[in-house]
């Protein structure tokens, strides 16, 4: 009985974990870069929102999913354009970014006369691998039971660690977000990097949001994403800026999301909003450990995230 | 034109009447240099004479604004590091430009579009091995930047131009981090690329270094080329007239009657850098009541740890201050004020000003806590104003306006009105780092006569400098400082510049004598 | 030969610009806005119209308007002072909450005989401890260990909604209404702890944020302590230089605006709601005012007419929906509002010029004035 609790508790930390996933593994890139986006929770509802519509209009769910990921870019750009080109505080422009994607991805899912809100899914993410394999014991439901999403998560996240620590054009990144003026003395167009890896973070946090709209929720609503989009800017920090601990850290929030309807399950009466502070108290009791004092600068975090780059100046 | 016709090859680097400026101020004008095939050619100057601008503009970094350069004979255009670096020309910064959180090999595959898209970390390191090894140059290659010497790191500058096969290599400044061995094992190196047909531009102000590594020697001041000699013909003597130019003014100014008793006695002092060793090396000086000490060097010796330490903004690890027999050593920044420690910094808006609040606001930064600006927990408007337009006309602070910030301010009534609030307040001891660096002849000598006016007030003044002509128009006796010590004293009627110059550059008196 | 245009740091930007930029950013936002409502089908004049009508159309709209304000003008100035001096205080959501709960559990707690003026200070003061003490669980530690206080402050904002549903949704304490077993809501606070009304709806509240933002402006020019705290905001160098305890001056400027957020919280609970009730407080006026105090350009004194301001987009949401616009458009203004006004910082910031047509030949080492 436990056993499968604990299973049931696990299978849903993947599907809970997996839109955190990308939109965390999108903000490392992003700040890997040394540009700190804030906007995450406003481009991932723009993405869920677009993505849903575009599914909803045409029946197909991967063009839901293209949708949503250009719907973050396009959001992304206004963040890049204010940080990178116009150097202004990349802590507002963020902040203004998510207040912005939030209004625009609750007005299209209520504009019209036959708006969206309320409305059912045309589709959504099936597993892909028939019943029979899934029903394996143990590997089954851990690994086989998934919808493609999941498998794609876990692509974009062993991807982007190669890209990240394996590829030159990763060490670029990494350099432009630790010392852009290094960098640029060895060759390296620092704006372009930047607007680059902005906008590919926008596009996952999208993809993230429309993980919501077009896997987990069967309709959409106003917010069907929480606040998903603030808890993996925390994540980036306790994955110390890595795609693979990214992976680990969103599944134990997504577990600990689901963590209030597996105590009640096992008879244990803790009130929900109690065991939802989990997250939050985890998150915060892990900054003052990790990125306090001298520590901090072997978290990795990136040396120039948030400092607008000037060049030539003397 | 001259030497062209005694090289059969053309320079690989010719700069031909270059002009580069600064918000209207030139940093280079005029320039013409030229660099042989092999050579090694040192730039030597003082601090400001345009040597790093020069070599900036030739590794890319800036444009200059008239002028032409020509690479290997042909005219040629760099619009950014990336460009000279295609062509052969790396530049190794005063400040090192490289990624601290990186290893050695990840810094040297860094922006280069040789390298493999797929980094394989262990080509990288062996590659980076085999070069090291070759120069005699041993680094870790897997080692992270922070986790090297400063003397390592700059090899791993030296390394990547190596290894990006850069042709010629600019050094600024090269041995001003590095310890005597370290310098010697650099220069062994720099003869060992030049031998292989590299040219090599190397920034200094140690007279034997140039005379030890160059071939030949351009002598830069005021942003303008002086001279071009080869290093073999050089004496150190003539270098350094070359250098400061004119033969010094003696000064002119009334020697000063009576000198007091000790007011600041520092013993032993130890402060430590920002890197982490002793920037101040159990350093002793004594300044009396109604004279001015000079204290010479080039920048980076200690200087600004020197003075940070003595007002208590930088932690003093070792030794003693004492001001007028009491032991301030430990005393916070506030504690020192009050007991009458005035500090004019070297860097106006970095510290002793606040630039974004008014002239009124900061000709009251340390005594805004009494009478008149304060009334309990109130400030009087009034009395910033009536005080700050005292102040202002009786310091000749010129530019203000209602509510300007002063940043806005010219240097030199930035400097006046910073050294006017430092001078007001009860005081016996005046430390002044650099006072008249930057500005104009008219702000220069109203600067001037503020300090002398201090003496004569029988305030004691540590004057802290690099300029010469400032050093001697107004220190009383002066003392050299090189890595953290002070390596000469001497009145100042008998200071030249020559003794100081050599002084400066690490040459004891003995060898000069 | 082209030229490319120069973008340099500017002087002094001309006071007609510093209130141009918000200006403009406000209209470009409606343009905006408008474009978005055309483009999804929808009536944009009618509905700006209706917005208009709703905010400042009656008295009653009015006060409606500065009721919506209040809470904002007081989380305005929070964010304000706090970004004045690179303290990125962004919970002031949670400090708000937090101040309610402190401030309703006083309310709850106090005997129904309590005079008047000591329960409506003691309650309003609860709160502004309340905010304080939930801003020091992000302040001490980043002053004395360096943490990251986005972060901690983002996530004590999530922990704060949570508290406070906790205590009136999902569980039986002090601050439930026993008598709402269906429907849980706040227990009501003493009669006598009430601020009193004014006109329609709008209470003394309002006047009290008001009077607690020209209070932020008083402290900050005109006593010592704010002359060392814009010193400090200006340059810590310098501050350091001139013996100000710099660490102990952020502490203090971290708590203060936690307070003042506190606060927003104890006068919605003592003042329009008259319960710590969590549905009433959640709406996000911790965010708004970092909108406000942008806005503002973090003058105290501008932010009480751009918390009006905000105030009436806010109260103008729900109109919209009566006409079929869905009221998140206030929302997408709002972004957009930020949006212009942080990106117009830079034209404060900076000016674009053309280079001049050729460079006068000036000796070597000239000074050329730079005022």
């Amino acid at each position: 009985m436990n056993e499968s609790v604990l299973m049931l508790t696990i299978v849903a930390a993947i599907g809970l974990g997996t839109p955190i996933v990308y939109a965390t593994v999108g903000e490392i890139l992003a700040e890997r870069s040394g540009i700190l986006n804030l906007g995450v929770q406003g481009m991932m509802l723009v993405g869920a929102v677009m993505g849903f519509w575009a599914t909803f209009q045409t029946g197909s769910l991967w063009l839901g999913v293209l949708v949503a990921m250009i719907a973050g870019a396009a959001l992304s750009v206004i963040h890049a354009f204010n940080s990178v080109t116009l150097r202004v505080s990349q802590i507002v422009s963020g902040l203004a970014l998510t207040i912005f994607g939030t209004g625009i991805a609750i007005f299209i899912g209520r504009a019209g006369s036959n708006p969206l809100v309320g409305q059912p899914s045309r589709e959504i993410f099936q597993p892909v691998l028939p019943q029979s394999l899934a029903d394996i014991p143990l590997i089954g439901p851990l690994i086989l039971g998934h919808d493609s999403l999941v498998y794609l998560s876990w692509v974009v996240v062993a991807a982007t660690s190669f890209y990240l620590f394996r590829t030159r054009p990763g060490l670029t990144v990494r350099a432009v977000g630790e010392d852009p003026a290094s960098a640029e003395a060895a060759g390296v167009n620092v704006s372009q990097v930047r607007y680059v890896h902005v906008m590919i973070g926008g596009a996952l946090a999208g993809l993230g949001g429309a993980y919501f709209s077009l896997a987990l929720v069967p309709s959409w609503q106003d917010n069907p994403i929480g606040q998903s989009g603030w808890i993996a800017i925390a994540l980036v920090i306790l994955a110390s800026w890595r795609p693979w601990r990214a992976l680990w850290v969103a599944y134990l929030f997504g577990a600990a999301g689901r963590v209030s309807f597996t105590f009640q399950t096992l008879g244990i009466a803790i009130p929900a909003t109690l065991l939802a502070m989990l997250p939050f108290i985890l998150a915060i009791l892990a900054m003052l450990v990790l990125t306090s004092g001298k520590r901090a600068r072997f978290l990795g975090a990136p040396a120039a995230l948030g400092i607008p780059y000037f060049r030539e100046e003397r | 034109m001259s030497e062209g016709t005694m090289i059969q090859t053309p320079p690989v680097v010719e700069l031909r009447d270059m002009d580069k400026s600064f918000y209207g101020v030139f940093a280079n004008a005029d320039v013409n240099f030229s660099l042989a095939p092999g050579e090694v050619h040192a730039l030597l100057g003082e601090n400001g004479a345009g040597k790093s601008t020069l070599c900036s503009v030739i590794a890319g970094l800036y444009r200059p604004d008239a002028g032409e350069m020509l690479i290997d004979g042909e005219p040629t255009v760099f619009k950014s590091p990336k460009d000279a670096l295609a062509a052969g020309v790396g530049m190794v910064y005063q400040h090192f430009r490289l990624v601290s959180n990186l290893t050695v090999a990840e810094n040297l595959a860094l922006g280069n579009p040789e390298v493999a898209l797929r980094l394989s970390q262990k080509e990288l390191e062996e590659e980076a091995r085999e070069i090291g090894e070759k120069y005699d140059f041993p680094v870790d290659p897997s080692a992270r930047i922070w986790q090297l010497s400063v003397g390592q790191q700059q090899r791993v500058e030296i390394l990547k131009l190596l290894y990006r096969n850069a042709r010629i290599l600019i050094l600024d400044e090269p041995t001003a981090v590095l310890t005597p061995q370290e310098g010697e094992a650099l220069f062994r190196t720099m003869r060992v690329m030049a031998d292989e047909g590299r040219s090599l531009i190397f920034i200094s102000h140690k007279l034997h270094e140039v005379k030890q590594v160059s071939d030949r020697v351009t002598v830069l001041r005021e942003g303008r080329v002086v001279g071009h000699i080869n290093a073999a013909d050089a004496e150190p003597r003539d270098l350094a007239r070359m250098m400061v130019g004119k033969d010094l003014e003696l000064p002119t100014r009334a020697p000063n009657e009576s000198i007091g008793d000790p007011t600041l006695v520092v013993k032993d002092l130890v402060v430590v850098g920002d890197r982490g060793l002793d920037a101040v090396n159990r350093l002793s000086i004594t300044v009396n009541a109604g004279e001015v000490v000079g204290i010479a060097g080039v920048s980076g010796n200690g200087q600004r740890e020197l003075a940070q330490g003595i007002v208590g903004l930088m932690k003093v690890t070792a030794g003693s201050v004492h001001l007028e027999g009491t032991d301030v050593t430990q005393m916070s920044v506030l504690a020192k004020i009050k007991r009458g420690i005035a500090y004019v910094p070297q860097s106006r808006l970095g510290m002793g000003l606040a630039p974004g609040l008014t002239t009124e606001d900061n000709l009251a930064l340390k005594q805004y806590r009494e009478a008149p600006y304060s009334k309990g927990p109130l400030l009087s408007g009034r009395a910033f104003d009536s005080r700050g337009e005292e102040l202002i006309e009786e310091f000749d602070i010129r530019g203000v306006r209602p509510g300007l910030p002063i940043r806005l301010l010219s240097g030199g009534n930035l400097q006046k009105a910073l050294i006017a609030r430092e001078v007001v307040q009860d005081h016996s001891l005046l430390i002044a780092r650099s006072p008249t660096r930057g500005l104009d002849v008219g702000a220069t000598s109203d600067v001037r006569d503020q300090i002398l006016a201090e003496r004569d007030r029988g305030v004691a003044v540590l004057l802290i400098s690099e300029d010469l002509d400032e050093l001697l128009a107004l220190s009383d006796r002066l003392l050299v400082i090189y890595e953290g010590e002070i390596v000469g004293e001497m009145p100042s009627s008998e200071a030249t510049a020559e003794r100081l110059g050599l002084l400066m550059s690490g040459q004891s008196e003995v060898q000069t004598a | 030969m082209t030229r490319r245009l120069i973008v340099e740091p500017r002087g002094l930007a001309p006071w007609w610009l510093k209130l141009l930029i918000p200006i403009a950013s406000v209209i470009a936002a409606l343009v905006l806005g408008a474009l978005f409502l055309m483009l999804t089908g929808n009536d944009w004049l009618d509905a700006y119209g209706k917005m208009v009508d709703t905010a400042f159309g009656s008295s009653r709209g009015f006060a409606e308007t500065l009721v919506s304000a209040t809470p904002l003008i007081l989380t305005g100035v929070a964010a304000a002072i706090a970004f004045k001096m690179l303290v990125w205080n962004i919970g002031g959501e949670g400090q708000l909450l937090f101040g309610a709960i402190v401030a309703g559990g006083v309310g709850v707690w106090l005997s129904g005989s309590t005079p008047p003026i000591v329960a409506i200070t003691a309650v309003i003061i609860a709160g502004a401890i309340g905010g304080a003490f939930w801003a020091s669980l992000s302040a001490v530690p980043k002053v004395y260990l360096g943490t990251n206080e986005i972060i901690t402050t983002l996530m004590l904002n999530f922990i704060a909604l949570l508290l406070i549903n906790y205590l009136v949704f999902d569980s039986f304490s002090p601050w439930r209404d026993p008598e709402s077993a269906q429907f849980p809501q706040g227990r009501p606070i003493i009669e006598n702890a009430r601020i009193p009304e004014v006109f329609n709806r709008l209470d003394w509240g309002f006047f009290i944020a008001v009077a607690v933002a020209i209070l932020a402006w008083f402290v900050i020019s005109k006593t010592r302590s704010g002359f060392e705290y814009r010193i400090v905001g200006d340059s810590f160098d310098t501050a350091r230089y001139a013996g100000i305890k710099v660490p102990k001056k952020v502490l203090g400027t971290f708590l203060a605006s936690g307070a003042a957020a506190g606060l927003a919280g104890s006068i919605m609970v003592a003042g329009i709601l008259g319960r710590m009730d969590p549905r009433s407080l959640d709406l996000g006026l911790g965010f708004t005012g970092i909108i406000v105090a942008a806005l503002a350009r973090l003058n105290p004194i501008a932010i009480i007419p751009v918390a009006v301001l905000m105030g009436a987009l806010h109260n103008a949401g729900p109109a919209l929906q009566s006409i079929g616009i869905p009221s998140s458009t206030v929302t997408i203004l709002q972004g957009a509002i930020l949006l212009f006004a942080v990106a117009g910082e830079f034209l404060i910031s900076n000016r674009i010029r053309r280079p001049e047509r050729s460079v006068e030949e000036t000796t070597a080492g000239a000074e050329v004035s730079a005022a």
